[in-house]
């Protein structure tokens, strides 16, 4: 690895300053002269139609300024995020608990409440469709008139699976199911739209993806891209419900009915029962391997509930079937998985995007087959991990597979794996304890052959203190402290001296979401390629001035060094000598992801993708009275590439470890009949500073060549294995198989009862 | 609604103001004095996101209302640093990224300064207890714990200053 004076040092991230002072602005802090308060009326049903909407009481209330039915859009009346099928206002039939009829302005919260409740819809309640397989089955209520509810059935397959089960000499087959997960991020969806006096529709916007917010809104409003200016300020977590534009769209609407400044900040109660879930999966596999462990056969299908629009659904379970047999190397392979619609909450982006369903569904078969076959799950792991050049989906190899043997040593390492057997496993008369390791491996980025990319601009001004344009959000996650440490490393200048400017689509080129681990990534690679011409400016400006040679100049801690040794001359003096003497300061960056080509084992042409690899290890303790788990300790080793900020590493880790803890145990939105019965922090539960474990956190930095400055994305990777290894361990601990979420008490002493009676075999 | 003069001070600052009795403590201070720092993440006590000190105890301000600020003395995470310098707190809150998104940062800054009033020299377990009512949805609580207990450490400290 290389030496650097920025990166990989724990600096403070940006904006922090602005956070512990409370001066930072987020969406719901801005105010503006004369703004009005928007709200939107939602669907009380699940499924109806609707026979009628009349506004005109709710437009006579004193301090309305707008009510906004589907009639009132000038644009076209979608979201558009893949498909045009979510109406922004619905006007004919609700197919969720989640859809607006009619949005309103209003002077204050009060009369926006007020008007809302002076719209009169008359609806005629249809009979809904709430489980999946149920949905899938011929002749079942249909959620679109002109489609049937399997929205896709998406295939990866290799190889010739019934040939891998016939050499197989272990089959295990299981069925594995999870639940709706909600990102309850602190910050609701919140937005503010103005109109500029030329028509410019400007929009603040707790948002992940401004740029391509700016074309929903755009097209919402029948105004050209370019008329259309979102900005995202401080953003207070997103966690993927904030990839796809939601209110933002309505708050633009209403401000270009009014010419009015509007805020909508959606309560969490709207929160919770509009945006999308963490699909609920049902997945079964069946897996074949040799007596010596090798795996030969893999047949994985997933059913994944999406609700009635498909928004990204359908990516979230092609991701599922594309990571079905990953992290391992499996010769004959078949990766189902359905997007089946219902009338249910909407699923779709939640931070690990479909891998976590079946990391833990795979992880379970991984040690049911160490079980069988009297291998210790560590040791078929390493078996059976991905190593560099094999295949991992239909043309997909891996580029660098180094980091599966390494994390799996380190979390075997961090966690003293092979002297567990030394500690008490039944520390007293009720309590078993157990151990769990599980495997990812995940990207960056949406993948070959998709649009993807980065931009950014980088500007140094005559003092030498940076601007950095970006349209990458930072949600907390750290984009923008990456990026400053980039700029300074490769300017030579201190990050206090690099100004990150909040995503502004006027500002800043397209950037791409701040979504799929995919940030640093991009937008790193997108900055650093932007700061080298500068760089070479001020390189070859220093030769000029010191007579050196060009190879011997380096420029770091704000000065100019020669053959390693810091000369007396300051970044901020080249930078204005380039001003006086005509030379660019600015220039911009573009990135998009090679994906060299490939051969593949069968002589057919695929590519090479890049790999992020992790391995966690849970040591539980199981109350087997009760029900109750404790996680004594999770060590969580993830390849990482060069560390940006270790700080910032650690907080991703820790807290995606945390929220994977919450997910496993705790959260499970509840849904009867398309509604979410549990709409609130108080009886939706996240974990708090007492439930959050022990964490341990180990990384292992294998170089890319595609890495900027050697980086990977580390956001999604540890939710991914976190809820695998826990039930590893909890199976364990208990000899039983547990496989589904959350393992809630009465699930795990209902395991645990069946081996009492029967054995684990019966199970 | 009939609307009542209330005179309260804010971070030590004497407050007048003319609210509607049913309005909150926190819709006062973010709405009326543009005090912006206190979240409202909830709307119902659950996250703490809101939390701001109230003669000296730590309150989720949406459950408060205005008027029983009336005479109080209001701390809010503005009023943290003085004289442009951080409290140590904050200091430390920010060098261990014992936030992300931030936005429950407030709250939890206020709740950690509310147990070190009570409490100079609080263990972790007492630390985990004074913030369970502030929920973090970003880090997994152990960097403020610890940038908690940095505090306690570094106020313990004897102070030096220019002059000593």
């Amino acid at each position: 690895m290389p030496e650097f004076d920025v990166v990989g040092k724990p600096l403070a991230a940006v904006g922090s300053q602005a956070i512990v002072t409370g001066k930072a602005v987020y969406s719901p802090d801005l105010e503006l002269p004369n703004m009005l308060v928007g709200k939107l009326l939602y669907s009380p049903h699940a499924s109806a139609r609707i026979q009628k909407i009349d506004v005109s009481f709710a437009r006579a209330v004193p301090g309305v300024h707008a009510v906004l039915t589907a009639d009132d859009i000038p644009g076209e009346n979608s979201y558009l995020y893949w498909y045009p099928d979510q109406p922004l206002l619905v006007s004919d039939q609700v197919r969720y608990q989640g859809d607006a009829v009619a949005a309103v302005a209003a002077e204050s919260e009060e009369i926006a409440q007020a008007a809302l409740e002076a719209i009169i819809v008359e609806y005629e309640p249809l009979e809904g469709i709430y489980d999946p397989e149920e949905a899938m089955q011929p002749g079942s209520i249909q959620v679109w008139p002109d489609k049937g509810n399997v929205q896709s059935h998406y295939v990866d397959h290799w190889g010739d699976i019934e040939r891998g089960f016939v050499q197989a000499d272990v089959i295990v087959e299981g069925t594995y199911s999870t639940h709706y997960e909600e990102h309850a991020m602190l910050e609701t969806e919140s937005a503010v739209a103005y109109l500029e006096p030329d028509g410019t529709v400007v929009v603040y916007a707790s948002a992940q993806a401004p740029h391509r917010d700016r074309l929903q809104i755009a097209r919402a409003l029948g105004l050209p891209e370019a008329m259309v200016r979102e900005i995202t300020p401080h953003i207070g977590g997103a966690f993927g419900a904030k990839d796809e534009a939601n209110i933002q769209i309505h708050a633009a609407l209403l401000a270009f009915e009014t010419g009015q400044p509007v805020r909508i900040v959606r309560t969490r109660e709207e929160s919770i029962r509009t945006h999308v879930k963490r699909h609920p999966a049902r997945i079964r596999y069946r897996t074949g391997a040799t007596k010596d462990g090798k795996l030969t056969a893999v047949h994985m299908i997933a059913i994944g509930d999406t609700g009635p629009y498909v928004n990204a659904g359908e990516e979230v379970m092609m991701v599922m079937a594309n990571y079905g047999v990953s992290p391992y190397y499996v010769p004959h392979a078949r990766s189902e998985a359905y997007t089946v619609l219902t009338n249910n909450p909407i699923c779709g982006a939640f931070r690990g995007f479909g891998v976590p369903q079946v990391t833990f569904a795979f992880e379970r078969q991984m040690d049911e087959l160490a079980r069988r076959l009297e291998m210790d799950p560590l040791e078929i792991r390493q078996l059976n991990g991905l190593k560099t050049g094999q295949r991992f989906q239909p043309k997909a190899i891996v580029r660098q597979g180094d980091g599966m043997q390494a994390c799996l040593e380190k979390a075997a390492q961090l966690s003293d794996w092979h002297a567990r057997e030394k500690i008490s496993r039944q520390p007293a008369p009720h309590l078993r304890r157990g151990w769990g390791i599980a495997a990812s491996f995940h990207k960056s980025g949406f993948g070959c052959d998709v649009t993807d990319h980065a931009s950014a601009a980088v500007n140094m001004a005559p003092d030498g203190s940076v601007l950095v344009r970006t349209g990458a959000a930072d949600m907390g996650q750290g984009a923008h402290t990456v990026v400053a440490q980039f700029v300074a490393e490769r300017l030579g200048v201190s990050p206090s001296q690099v100004n990150v400017y909040k995503p502004d689509t006027t500002l800043a080129g397209d950037a791409g979401a701040s979504v799929a681990s995919r940030a640093t990534f991009f937008s790193g690679n997108a900055v650093v390629r932007a700061a080298e011409p500068i760089r070479k400016v001020l390189l070859d400006l220093a030769a000029e001035e010191t007579g050196a040679d060009l190879d011997l100049i380096d420029l770091g801690d704000g000065f100019v060094h020669v053959e390693g040794e810091r000369v007396n001359m300051p970044v901020s003096d080249l930078a204005g000598k380039a001003y006086e003497k005509n030379l660019p300061m600015q220039a911009s960056g573009f990135y998009a992801m090679d994906y060299p080509d490939a051969e593949l084992p069968d002589g057919s042409s695929g590519y090479e993708q890049l790999a992020s690899f992790g391995a966690h290890v849970a040591q539980v303790l199981v109350d087997i009275e009760t029900g109750q788990v404790e996680v004594e300790q999770i060590v969580a080793v993830h390849d990482v590439g060069q560390v940006v900020n270790p700080s910032g590493v650690r907080g991703q880790i820790e807290g995606a470890v945390s929220m994977a803890f919450g997910f496993t145990f705790m959260e499970e939105l509840l849904v009867e009949g398309g509604k979410t019965l549990n709409n609130s922090l108080e009886s939706y539960l996240i974990p708090t500073s007492f439930d959050t474990p022990d964490i341990k956190i180990g990384v292992v930095e294998l170089h890319d060549p595609e890495a900027p400055l050697g980086a990977k994305g580390v956001g999604e990777p540890p939710i991914n294995i976190t809820p695998a290894a826990i039930a590893n361990a909890v199976s364990d601990a208990i000899q039983a198989p547990v496989n589904q979420l959350p393992l809630a008490p009465d699930r795990i002493l209902k395991a645990a009862q069946a081996v009492v009676e029967g054995g684990m075999d019966a199970s | 609604m009939a609307e009542i003069n209330l005179s309260f001070s804010v971070n030590d600052q004497k407050m007048e103001v003319s609210t509607e009795p049913t309005r909150t403590l926190l819709s006062v201070l973010r709405d009326d004095l543009k005090l912006k720092g206190a979240k409202e993440a909830c709307g119902q006590g659950d996250c703490g996101a809101c939390v701001v000190l109230l003669d000296g105890e730590a309150v989720n301000s949406c459950l408060v209302l205005a008027v029983q600020a009336e005479g109080s003395q209001v701390i809010t995470v503005e009023g943290l640093a003085s004289k442009g310098q951080l409290h140590p707190l904050q200091q430390n809150f920010i060098e261990n990224w014992a936030f992300q998104c931030g936005y429950c940062t407030a709250g939890m800054l206020i709740s950690s300064y509310a147990l070190l009033m009570d409490n100079p020299n609080p263990n972790p377990e007492e630390i985990r207890a004074a913030i369970a009512g502030n929920l973090c949805r970003c880090t997994g609580y152990h960097e403020i714990i610890e940038a908690v207990g940095k505090t306690a450490a570094d106020l313990q400290q004897p102070v030096l200053t220019s002059e000593s």
